[in-house]
């Protein structure tokens, strides 16, 4: 009954809007109705007919995998067509949503954030596709990431995992040896000292006011951390410890300056203000891009795996620990039953070692882990070809940074306050975890 | 001396007041009244009906969706008043970020309002290169709100920014971290939201000042009134109806406050700076409550309302 | 005055108007240095935008963002939606909003007080948390991606009619009944004596809209969809990627300079319409 109240006011409102657009108007095609193409006959031959799909996707000018992925599967489906409806890139999640509400959203919707999936999930927007991911290849990783009581939503095509960055010529200049491998954090902040007292100019790390820059290795590295549980941060500590004293230190800039001066990664690094820097490995791309552009500097630099807990995971012989969330692609629970075949095969080419390929060689981190990707990454003009940044690209036990639980929004906007508190030290550590657990037992309880 | 011109004017008859004749009776004036409500209703209906069907129903729709739990998608399910419970018994977060709104609507509204009128008056003067002057002043309005927050932010940084170098010129030996300090965060917004809005609110009392009859100045002066005795007794009470209005736009807009306070602290450090609106953002697009987001919307209605419906009565009794 | 008056204050006031035009300079000076830095990040290659220390000048002046703002992105596209739409939404808004404040400010009818006191309290609702049910009545209307939308969204809002109405306070009842004894209608003197009187007003209003609509960011970026139909506050969030890419802030601040543009240019001509006291002599008589 409530919701006829509000389809009626909302019908209501409508006819009347429409009653005002009658002197012009858009090309706009209503929402829902479906597209030309299957609107006539009741053909059921799935595969005959040429068949066009759209799927989401953002910042087409600078995120080109979208098309290459659209491409690669109409060369191998030339019956089928994917089309990218293009959202903007720091407003997806809102835009989704009201598309959503609407009917209007596409038939293939890219999962951007892994924790806008729940919502959607609720609200009944995404299709089962537990039987596209369990006929995936074993090498595909991050569909953990996408799965809600036992039942896939979405199917990865990319998976970022974090790694550190270190400027080789920096390390050069200051003497001192680069990464290799075996460090643990504290070998980090070490090395990170010694390299803002040697250089005297640029910093020896750079790390990025996110709250993921430092929670996302805590929790992902310390045994026994349990984010979603909502009883202890207390794992927190240790890392704040260490890097308020490299704050403090001067050997990394200020949290209050990186915020309120708005730094950029892009720039500390590629300017070359700081000489090591932790970050996603999807700047990878933005730095050959740069350098090659004169955007950034150029410099040698290279990759290494991302600083550990203790010495039990460090050294080429282990896998290292990190963290990064998937990028996925979901169905719309509203696509016509004649695009539904189409639309599950592009999930699975989009995870597939030919997508995979296509997708390494314009620098995405592909989730299909093969050395046919792995070859076509670093075939990069420009990518640094030592062993270790190999290892560091090709081997690592990546754990979700948002792993699916109903509150884990609450959670993360509750720990992103404490981030900022503790980092820019108008609260101690302990106050500011205990605030937050506080908040969090509120919104679970 | 006049001081109230405008209030004598109002006071005479508007049309539906209209004294009638004795004998003409009941039947002659009910007939006025309605005439004058269709009347009244050409009037208003042109904005009314766009108003109504694209503002009023979302809104009803926000009241109902208040009491019901809802994720933007599917049906909302109706659970009476456990928003408004969950709200006023166990969310920290709702009773800082109201107590922050509070705050920055106490010293914000008041600041620019009186920023805004001296600019004016200032600005409404014979002076050479005023044209000018009152541009620069709307500038901060219009200036991309990023480059704002960014010299902004500057300017108040702890360490090398120049207030906190003025400050501890004149002896203040531990001035304030301002935005990256959580008790100072919020006094550099409110500076700053004054800074920006100020010139906007300048263009509305310069459009006042011009009903003020020079007359009435002219007379003041042959009193022996000086300046703020002029300011004081004709330029204020002829203000009246536009500093009414400039009190209720500014005090619902800075209850309204978030675009400034985003992006210069993103509500922080910790929860400092977090104020009304952005949690309704947050609950509503992070956390996907719907339902939840459109209770502290509602509750933020009914406090603009009461603020609202004060002023009203003030102004009232003012002009009486 | 007297001119011996004038004469005997000079030296006085000439050291008065020295310390005013210092002080006025100091303001300008603090007023404009955001637009200051704007201008000069304008200039900067995407990664010295945002530094420490703040940079007020750039080292190399990269002139070209200033041609490629132009071929490389719709700007010209954006500009002419953004003013179609701000001169659409202002005239709309003065019109309806000036003729519904008349009828709320001199006709006396029933609920009136109440009615308006409503219209003035939705205004404290915030957008965010009714543009979810509000988008999906465009969308059924068919509205979503085009001009139309905003066009909606914006017009038909309280502001203007709580601004003119206020004014309208300001002029005497004395006026509209010589003129209702001149065989006037209501609305033959809201359009002889009110709006002629109220250019001030309606001036500062347009001007306000005029620059709520060209600045306004969250409605068109929620409706709006295709580059074509993008306004210039939208369109220049397409220089700023995810937190994954790499963003042109060089270019989103020269895109910024130039919208600023066009609203000081009508600012700067608009200014005799709320200063110069035309009500003041139609008040005389």
């Amino acid at each position: 009954m409530k919701k006829t109240t509000l389809s009626l006011l909302t019908a209501l409102a409508a006819a009347s809007a429409l009653a005002l657009t009658a002197c012009g108007g858009g090309d706009e095609t209503p929402s829902g109705s479906p597209s030309p193409g299957n609107t006539g006959g009741s053909s059921e031959a799935p595969a005959a007919e040429p068949v066009t799909i759209t799927m989401s996707g953002w910042s087409l000018e600078t995120t080109p995998e979208f098309q290459v992925l659209a491409d690669a599967f109409h060369a191998a489906n030339p019956d089928v067509t994917v089309e990218i409806k293009e959202y903007d890139a720091n407003d997806y999640g809102t835009l989704m949503l009201a598309d959503m509400s609407a009917g209007a959203a596409p038939d293939i919707i890219t999962i951007k954030e892994a924790k806008a999936l729940g919502q959607w999930v609720d609200g009944g927007q995404l299709l089962d596709v537990t039987d596209v991911v369990s006929g995936l290849a074993s090498n595909v990783s991050g569909a953990g990431s996408y799965t809600i009581d036992g039942v896939n939503y979405a199917a990865p095509y990319r998976q970022d995992s974090w790694v550190l960055y270190y400027n080789i010529d920096l390390f050069a200049q200051a003497g001192i040896d680069p990464p290799d491998g075996t460090w643990t954090w504290d070998d980090y902040a070490a090395t990170a000292k010694e390299l803002t007292s040697k250089l005297g100019g640029p910093k020896g790390a750079y790390e990025h006011s996110w709250q993921s820059t430092l929670q996302g290795f805590a929790q992902a590295q310390t045994p026994g951390a349990d984010l979603a549980g909502g009883q202890d941060y207390s794992y927190l500590k240790p890392y704040y410890e260490r890097v308020l004293d490299l704050q403090d230190s001067g050997a990394q800039e200020a949290y209050g300056n990186i915020s309120t001066n708005k730094l950029t990664y892009q720039g500390q690094f590629g300017k070359q203000e700081a000489a090591m820097m932790a970050m996603g490995s999807w700047y990878v791309a933005t730095l050959l891009a740069q350098q090659a552009s004169g955007e950034a500097d150029s410099f040698a630099w290279g990759i290494a795996p991302i600083p550990q807990y203790d010495s039990s995971t460090t050294g080429t012989d282990k896998v290292p620990v990190t963290f990064g969330d998937p990028t996925g692609l979901a169905i719309n629970a509203g696509i016509d039953e004649s695009k539904l075949e189409a639309a599950k095969a592009f999930l699975a080419f989009a995870a597939s070692d030919a997508a995979g390929v296509a997708l390494a060689e314009i620098g995405i981190v592909s989730s299909v882990a093969s050395d046919a990707v792995t070859a076509a990454y670093f075939g990069q003009a420009g990518i640094p070809a030592d062993d270790l940044s190999k290892f560091a690209m090709s081997t690592h036990d990546t754990r979700p940074e948002n792993p699916q639980s109903p509150n884990i929004s609450a959670i993360q906007t509750a720990l992103g306050e404490a981030h900022s508190a503790i980092m820019s030290e108008s609260s101690g550590i302990d106050e500011a975890i205990a605030q937050a657990t506080e908040t969090i037992q509120a919104e679970i309880g | 001396m006049t001081t109230q011109p405008i209030a004598s004017a109002q006071l005479s008859a508007q049309p539906g007041a209209v004294p009638t004749g004795r004998g003409q009776g009941r039947r002659r004036r009910s007939s006025l009244r309605w005439h004058n409500t269709l009347r009244g209703w050409s009037f208003i209906a042109p904005n009314f009906i766009g108003f109504a069907v694209l503002t009023l129903v979302p809104i009803v729709v926000l009241f109902y969706v208040a009491l019901t739990k809802w994720g933007a998608l599917g049906d909302p399910e109706w659970i009476g008043l456990d928003n408004f419970v969950k709200l006023f018994t166990r969310d920290p977060r709702f009773n800082t970020a109201l107590w922050n709104t509070l705050y920055y609507t106490a010293l914000h509204m008041p600041l620019t309002l009186a920023a805004s009128l001296g600019l004016a008056v200032l600005l409404n003067q014979r002076i050479r290169g005023a044209a000018f002057f009152r541009t620069t002043a709307f500038f901060p309005y219009i200036t991309s709100i990023v480059a704002i927050a960014m010299v902004w932010n500057l300017l108040f940084s702890p360490d090398y920014g120049p207030i906190n170098q003025i400050l501890r010129f004149f002896g203040v030996d531990n001035p304030p971290g301002w935005t990256v300090s959580s008790t100072w965060a919020m006094p550099a917004v409110i500076v700053v939201g004054t800074w920006r809005e100020m010139g906007y609110y300048m263009l509305l009392f310069l459009a006042g000042l011009q009903t003020v009859p020079r007359e009435l100045y002219e007379a003041a002066r042959v009193d022996g009134a000086g300046a703020w005795s002029r300011f004081w007794h004709v330029t204020v009470p002829c203000l009246r109806p536009t500093t009414f209005f400039v009190t209720v736009m500014l005090t619902i807009g800075s209850m309204k406050v978030f675009d400034l306070v985003f992006v210069m602290t993103e509500g922080g450090p910790g929860r400092s700076t977090l104020v009304i609106s952005q949690l309704i953002w947050q609950q509503a697009f992070v956390e996907g409550d719907f339902g939840y987001a459109s209770a502290i919307a509602v509750v933020l209605f009914a406090i603009c309302l009461i603020l609202t419906i004060f002023q009203f009565w003030v102004n009232r009794r003012v002009e009486r | 005055m007297s001119r011996a008056g004038r004469k005997r204050r000079s030296i006085g006031s000439r050291i008065g108007l020295v310390a005013l035009y210092g002080g006025l300079a100091a303001a300008a000076v603090f007023l404009l240095l955001p637009f200051f830095w704007m201008i000069s990040s304008s200039l900067k290659p995407d990664n010295q935008v945002f530094t420490v220390p703040v940079r007020w000048f750039p080292e190399v002046f990269k002139w070209s963002n200033y041609v490629d703002i132009w071929t490389k992105s719709g700007m010209a596209d954006w500009l002419k939606n953004t003013m179609i739409l701000s001169v659409v939404v202002t005239a709309l808004q003065v019109f309806t909003g000036s003729f519904a404040a008349y009828g709320f400010s001199r006709i006396r009818f029933p609920g009136r007080d109440v009615l308006f006191l409503g219209y003035i309290a939705t205004i404290a609702v915030p957008w965010q948390a009714y543009m979810i049910p509000q988008y999906k009545m465009m969308a059924a209307a068919g509205l979503v991606d085009t001009l139309w939308s905003i066009i909606l969204l914006q017009a038909f809002g309280a502001f203007g009619v709580f601004l003119m109405k206020q004014f309208y306070e300001t002029i005497p009842e004395e006026l509209s009944e010589s003129g209702r004894l001149d065989g006037l209608s209501e609305y033959g003197i809201y359009r002889r004596i009110m709006l002629p009187l109220s250019v001030p007003a309606i001036a500062s209003l347009s001007l306000l809209m005029f620059v709520t609509t060209w600045n306004d960011f969250l409605g068109p970026r929620l409706y709006l969809r295709t580059p074509a139909h993008f306004t210039i506050q939208v369109g220049l969030k397409v220089f700023q990627a995810d937190p994954q890419g790499s963003s042109m802030y060089g270019l989103m601040f020269t895109g910024s300079v130039l919208s600023v543009v066009p609203i000081a240019l009508i600012f700067m001509a608009g200014q005799r319409y709320f200063i110069e006291g035309i009500a003041t002599t139609g008040m005389k008589g």
